[in-house]
C-alpha cells in the first residue's frame, strides 16, 4: 500500500511543480515569448520550448496519479527514497567535495609555498601539472572504495593513487592538447 | 532502385577514398578489432557494460584521430567493436558464475550455469557465441536493408511539419515503453527536454538560468549523458556494495555429465530458436526505446513453449540447462543491436544507450550527422556522408566476421575478468568518467554538472523512473524545437502546422494515443 | 607533454625569422607561461580546427605553449564572459568571429560584453558569404528569386546566426522580395535543408565552396564587399537593395587592457602564422577562403568600431 502513495505523492509533486514553473519561472526567466513578432513575421519564441516541456510534465504528474491509483502495490526491494538513499547522497557529496577541492588547491598550495611565481605558469609542467589531479583522484577513489567496503584501507587509497597516477598518464602523454583537472580552471 | 545499386557500389568504393589518403582503411578495421577485444572484456566483467566503455574510450579516441572526418570510421569501428564484443562476452560471467555481466544477460543465468554445474562451461559457451553471432548477423542484414529505404522515404516524403511530428511520436512511444509507467516514462522525458533548454534558446538572454553564471552556459551534452548513464549507474551500484547486498557466488561444482564442448546435433537443435530469437530482437530493436531485456525475455518465453512441446524426454528442460535456453536468449539480445540503429542513421533517433554514445561521437567530431540528411544519394558529387553510413555497414559486417571466427576463442579466454571485484572498479570507472569529461570540457563546473546529473540518475533509480527516456529526450529536443521552429517559420507562421498535412496529422495523433492506450509495457529502461 | 620553454634569443631567432612585414613589431615579450586559448567554435568544426592549427604554427615559430580549450554558446558570448575575467597579461586568449563581439554583443546590450571590453588582436580570414541556391533550381538566380516572387510562391530563406536573419529581413525591405525567414543551426544544415527541399535559398559563410566549385550549388548573390573567390561576377547585395554588408572575420581576442607590447607580440605571432602558406593553419586558410586577411592594431579597432556602428543601425533598421 505504501508504494501506491508514493507513487500518488510523486505525481501530485509533479504536476505541483509544473504548474508553478508554467506560471512563474517560464515567463520570467525566458527572453522571448512563446510566439513573437519579429523581421514581420511570427517566429516560435524561447518559451514555447519550456512550456511544451512542462505542460508535459505536468500531464505526466496527472498520469502516474492515475495510473497508481488503481493499481496495487507491487513488492518491489529497494524501490524507494528514504532516509537511507538521501544519508547515501550526502556522504557521496561530500567525498566529491571535498576530493574536488583538493583536486583544485593542492597543485597552487604547493607551488605557493616552495616557489615564488605560483602554480598558473607552472600548470602546463611535470610534475606540477598531476599534482591535483592524482591527489584528488587518489582521494575520490579511496575514499569511495573505502565507503562501499564500509571500512577505510590502505589498499582502497592505494588503489586510488595508482589509478590516478596511470589515468594521467594515460591521457597526458601522448596527447598534447588534453588538460587534466584542474588545469584548464587556471 | 537506382540507389540500391549505388549504395551498393559506395560500399566499396566508399572506404577506397580513405586508402588514398594513406590513414582510414587500415586504422578503421585495426580499431574494430581492438573495439571488439575491450568489448569481450567489458562484457566479461560484471558490472561494467559496453556504454561504460565506450564513454571511456571515446575522448581517448578523439584525441589520437582528431576531429577530422577522416576520424569518423576509425572512432566508429572502435566503437562498434565494443557493442559487439559486450554483446557476446555479457554471457561468459552468466553461464560460468550465474552473474549477468549485462543486465540482459539475466535470462541467459538461467539456462547457462546449470549447464557449468554440469561440466559443461564450454558447450554452454559455445552455443552462446553461435547464437550471439547469428542473431547479430540477421539484424545487421535487416539494418543494411531497411535504413537507407526508410531514410529515402523520410527525406522524400516528409517535410518539416511531419518531421516534427515524427520526433514528438518516437519521444512519446519511448515514454510508453520504456519502464514501469507512462506516467514516470513521460516525467523522464519532460525532464530531459528541459535540461537540455537550459540556456539553448534563440534569444541572447540564456532562458531558465535563473540568472546564475553557471547555467548560462547551458548543460553540455556529454556531462549530462554521462551523469545520469555512468554515475548514477556508479552511485547506485556502490550504494548496494554500502547496504551489504551482495549477489551470491554459486560455487562452481565440478560434477560432470558428459563430455564438455559442442556435441553433434547441438547445431541443428538450437537453428530454430536462433531464427526465431533473432526475428523477435531485430523487430523489438527497430522500435527506438525497447531494450534488449525485452526481446531476450520474450525470445526465452516463446522458445520454452516451443521447446516444451517437442522436446525428448531425455533433454534438458529450460532453466535446467537447455542449450536452447541459452540460444533463445542470446540470439533475442544480440538481435537488437543491428536494428537498433535502424532508427538512428535513418531518422537520427537514438534508441539505447549504445546508440546514444555513437550520436555523442559524431557530434563530438563533426561530420556527420545522423538522420535522414545522410542517405542523400547525391550525384555527380560524392555525399560523405553516405560513404561514412556505409563503412560503418561495412565495419559492423566486419566485425561479424571477426566475431565469428576468433570471438568464440577470446570469449572463452575472458573468463577472468569476471573475477575483477566490482567494488575496486567502479571509483576508478568514475575517475575515468570524470576525466573523459574534463578533457572535452575542461572546466571543474562540468564535472560538478556531471555529478549533478549522476544523483539524478541515481534518484531515477530510486524512484523507478527510467533513465534512458531522459537521455534521449535529452539529445533530441534540440532537434525538436529547432523542426517545430523551422516549420512554423517555413509554413509562414501558421499555428496549426503539425495539422497541415494527413502524415503529420496521423503522427500527432499516434502520439497521444501511445500516451493513452500504449498502457504498460514489460519494458526495462536499458538497452 | 613537457615542451622546454627556449630562451629569450631563441624565441627572438624565430621571431626575426618568422614574422612578417605586414605586422613586424619585434617585441622581446614572452608571455608568462602557458597560454590558455578558448576557441568558440565546436569541436571538430572547420573554424576549430583552424583555431587549433594556428595554436600549433604558434607553437612551432615561438616556442611558447598554447593550451586550447572549448568555450562554445551563445553564439560567442559565453566566451566573452569567460575571457572578460581573465587575467589581461596575455596569458588567456581566444578566438571568436567579429559579429561575437559587433553585432551579438549590441543585440544582447550586456555592457560587459561590448567591444570595448576586449582587446582585438589580429583577424585570420574573411567570410566568403554568399546567398547560396541549389544550381539548376528555380532560385538559382536573383531574377529567377524576383520570378518566384511574382508567381506569389513562398521564399524561404535560412539564416544561421540572429544577424543573418535580420540582414535577411533587411534585404527584403530594400528589394521588395518576401521570405519566409528559416532560422536553423549553421552553414552545413542550410546546405542540408538546400538539398533536401527544406529551403530555397540560405546564407552560408565558406561552407559552399565545394558544392559551388562542382557546381551543385551558387551564390544568386554575394554578402561581401570584395568579391567572392569562387563566384566573382555574383552581385552584392548592396547592389540589390540593402545598406549593409554581411561580412566578418574569425578574430583573436584579449581581455582589454593587456599591456602593448603583449598585444603586438600576440598579433604578430598569430599574422605570421596563417599568412605563411607553409604553416598547416595558413594552408587550410588559402584553401578555405582564398588566402589569409589579417588586420591587426589601429585597422582592427577601427574595423570594429565600424561593424558595430552597422550592426546597431542594422538592428534599427528591422525593428
Amino acid at each position: 500500500m505504501r508504494r501506491v502513495n508514493a507513487d500518488v505523492a510523486l505525481g501530485l509533486a509533479v504536476l505541483v511543480v509544473a504548474l508553478l514553473a508554467l506560471l512563474v519561472w517560464v515567463p520570467a526567466d525566458t527572453g522571448s515569448g512563446i510566439v513573437e513578432r519579429i523581421r514581420g513575421q511570427y517566429r516560435i519564441g524561447d518559451a514555447m520550448g519550456p512550456s511544451v516541456a512542462f505542460g508535459l510534465l505536468a500531464l505526466a504528474g496527472v498520469v502516474l496519479m492515475v495510473e497508481s491509483m488503481g493499481k496495487k502495490a507491487a513488492a518491489r526491494p529497494r524501490a524507494s527514497l528514504g532516509q537511507g538513499q538521501l544519508s547515501f547522497l550526502l556522504i557521496v557529496f561530500v567525498i566529491f567535495f571535498v576530493s574536488l577541492l583538493a583536486m583544485r588547491w593542492i597543485g597552487p598550495a604547493v607551488a605557493g609555498l616552495l616557489t615564488d611565481t605560483g602554480y598558473r605558469p607552472l600548470r602546463a609542467s611535470l610534475p606540477w601539472k598531476y599534482l591535483g589531479y592524482v591527489g584528488g583522484g587518489m582521494l575520490m577513489v579511496g575514499s569511495l572504495i573505502s565507503l562501499a567496503e564500509r571500512r577505510i584501507t590502505l589498499r582502497a587509497f592505494a588503489i586510488g593513487f595508482v589509478g590516478a597516477l596511470v589515468l594521467a598518464m594515460l591521457y597526458d602523454l601522448p596527447f598534447d592538447d588534453f588538460l587534466l583537472p584542474p588545469n584548464g580552471d587556471l | 532502385m537506382d540507389y540500391i545499386l549505388m549504395g551498393i557500389g559506395a560500399v566499396f568504393t566508399g572506404p577506397d577514398l580513405f586508402t588514398l589518403g594513406g590513414f582510414g582503411i587500415p586504422a578503421a578495421p585495426a580499431m574494430l578489432f581492438l573495439g571488439l577485444l575491450t568489448g569481450i572484456a567489458v562484457g566479461a566483467t560484471p558490472g561494467l557494460a559496453g556504454p561504460m566503455a565506450m564513454a571511456v574510450s571515446l575522448p581517448i579516441l578523439i584525441s589520437i584521430f582528431g576531429v577530422r572526418t577522416e576520424a569518423l570510421l576509425p572512432v566508429f569501428g572502435f566503437l562498434i567493436g565494443i557493442m559487439k564484443g559486450a554483446t557476446v562476452g555479457g554471457a561468459v560471467p552468466a553461464i560460468l558464475f550465474n552473474i549477468p555481466g549485462t543486465p540482459d544477460a539475466f535470462m541467459t543465468t538461467l539456462d547457462g550455469h546449470p549447464m557449468t554445474k554440469r561440466g559443461m562451461p564450454k558447450r554452454a559457451l559455445k552455443v552462446a557465441h553461435l547464437s550471439s553471432v547469428s542473431g547479430d548477423t540477421l539484424s545487421d542484414i535487416a539494418l543494411f536493408v531497411c535504413a537507407p529505404f526508410l531514410a529515402v522515404l523520410v527525406e522524400r516524403f516528409l517535410d518539416l511539419p511531419e518531421k516534427t511530428a515524427l520526433i514528438l511520436l518516437s519521444l512519446t512511444f519511448i515514454a510508453a515503453v520504456m519502464g514501469s509507467s507512462v506516467g514516470k516514462g513521460l516525467i523522464a522525458i519532460a525532464l530531459g527536454m528541459l535540461a537540455s533548454m537550459v540556456a539553448t534558446g534563440q534569444d541572447f538572454h540564456p532562458r531558465l538560468a535563473l540568472g546564475l553564471d553557471a547555467l548560462s552556459h547551458g548543460f553540455p551534452m556529454v556531462s549530462a549523458v554521462l551523469g545520469v548513464l555512468i554515475l548514477g549507474e556508479i552511485f547506485w551500484t556502490l550504494d548496494d556494495h554500502w547496504r551489504g547486498a551482495k549477489a551470491g557466488k554459486g560455487p562452481i561444482a565440478a560434477a560432470t555429465d558428459g563430455p564438455d564442448g559442442l556435441r553433434p546435433g547441438d547445431v541443428r537443435r538450437i537453428v530454430p530458436h536462433i531464427l526465431r530469437s533473432s526475428f523477435i530482437g531485430t523487430v523489438i530493436g527497430a522500435l527506438p526505446g525497447v531494450g534488449s531485456t525485452l526481446a531476450a525475455t520474450l525470445g526465452y518465453t516463446l522458445g520454452r513453449k516451443v521447446h516444451a512441446k517437442k522436446k525428448t524426454p531425455e533433454q534438458a528442460d529450460f532453466g535446467d540447462g537447455a542449450p536452447e535456453g541459452i540460444a533463445a536468449t542470446e540470439a533475442a539480445n544480440s538481435a537488437v543491436s543491428g536494428a537498433n540503429l535502424i532508427p538512428v542513421l535513418s531518422l537520427g533517433i537514438p534508441g539505447n544507450a549504445a546508440a546514444v554514445f555513437l550520436i555523442l561521437a559524431a557530434d563530438s567530431i563533426g561530420g556527420f550527422n545522423p538522420g535522414p540528411g545522410v542517405f542523400n544519394f547525391t550525384y555527380p558529387q560524392v555525399n560523405p556522408e553516405l560513404v561514412i553510413a556505409f563503412g560503418i555497414f561495412t565495419l559492423m559486417a566486419l566485425g561479424n566476421l571477426l566475431n565469428w571466427t576468433i570471438g568464440g576463442v577470446l570469449m572463452r579466454a575472458m573468463g577472468v575478468m569476471s573475477r575483477v571485484p566490482i567494488r575496486y572498479l567502479l571509483p576508478v570507472v568514475l575517475l575515468v568518467t570524470l576525466t573523459a569529461i574534463y578533457v572535452q570540457d575542461p572546466r571543474l563546473g562540468a564535472l560538478w554538472t556531471a555529478f549533478g546529473f549522476g544523483v539524478l540518475g541515481y534518484l531515477f533509480r530510486c524512484l523507478r523512473i527510467p533513465h534512458l527516456p531522459f537521455v534521449i529526450a535529452f539529445i533530441l529536443s534540440g532537434s525538436l524545437e529547432n523542426t517545430a521552429r523551422q516549420a512554423f517559420s517555413a509554413t509562414g507562421g501558421d499555428p496549426f502546422f503539425l495539422f497541415s498535412s494527413w502524415v503529420s496529422t496521423c503522427f500527432v495523433a499516434l502520439a497521444i494515443l501511445t500516451v493513452f492506450l500504449a498502457g504498460r509495457a514489460p519494458g526495462e529502461g536499458r538497452g | 607533454m613537457i615542451r622546454a620553454i627556449p630562451t629569450c634569443a631563441a624565441v627572438l631567432l624565430a621571431g626575426a625569422c618568422f614574422t612578417l612585414p605586414a605586422t613586424a613589431q619585434s617585441t622581446d615579450w614572452t608571455p608568462p607561461g602557458p597560454i590558455t586559448l578558448m576557441i568558440g567554435f565546436a569541436a571538430g568544426g572547420g573554424a576549430d580546427t583552424q583555431a587549433r592549427l594556428v595554436a600549433q604554427g604558434i607553437e612551432d615559430a615561438t616556442g611558447w605553449t598554447v593550451l586550447p580549450q572549448q568555450v562554445t554558446g551563445n553564439s560567442g558570448l559565453n566566451l566573452a564572459q569567460e575571457l572578460r575575467s581573465a587575467p589581461a597579461d596575455g596569458s588567456v586568449i581566444g578566438m571568436i568571429v567579429t559579429e561575437t563581439l559587433a553585432y551579438n554583443a549590441v543585440r544582447l546590450g550586456n555592457p560587459d560584453l561590448q567591444a570595448d571590453q576586449f582587446t582585438p588582436l589580429a583577424t585570420t580570414a574573411a567570410f566568403q558569404l554568399g546567398l547560396v541556391a541549389m544550381a539548376g533550381g528555380d532560385f538559382a538566380s536573383w531574377d529567377a528569386v524576383q520570378a518566384a516572387q511574382e508567381a506569389g510562391r513562398p521564399i524561404r530563406l535560412g539564416a544561421a546566426t540572429e544577424r543573418q536573419a535580420d540582414m535577411a529581413y533587411h534585404l527584403s525591405l530594400g528589394s521588395g522580395i518576401e521570405f519566409n525567414i528559416v532560422q536553423v543551426q549553421g552553414g552545413a544544415e542550410i546546405m542540408n535543408g538546400l538539398r533536401a527541399g527544406d529551403l530555397d535559398l540560405g546564407w552560408v559563410a565558406g561552407a559552399q565552396a565545394g558544392a559551388v566549385r562542382n557546381g551543385e550549388m551558387v551564390n544568386v548573390a554575394s554578402g561581401i564587399p570584395t568579391p567572392l573567390v569562387d563566384s566573382p561576377d555574383a552581385p552584392t547585395i548592396r547592389d540589390l537593395g540593402s545598406n549593409f554588408y554581411l561580412d566578418g572575420y574569425f578574430m583573436f581576442v584579449a581581455p582589454a587592457g593587456i599591456p602593448d607590447d603583449a598585444r603586438a607580440a600576440l598579433a604578430g605571432a598569430i599574422a605570421s602564422v596563417v599568412q605563411n602558406p607553409e604553416t598547416e593553419a595558413g594552408a587550410l586558410i588559402t584553401r578555405s577562403f582564398g588566402g589569409a586577411s589579417v588586420l591587426t592594431g589601429a585597422d582592427l579597432d577601427a574595423y570594429l568600431q565600424r561593424a558595430v556602428e552597422d550592426s546597431a543601425a542594422l538592428i534599427d533598421s528591422v525593428r
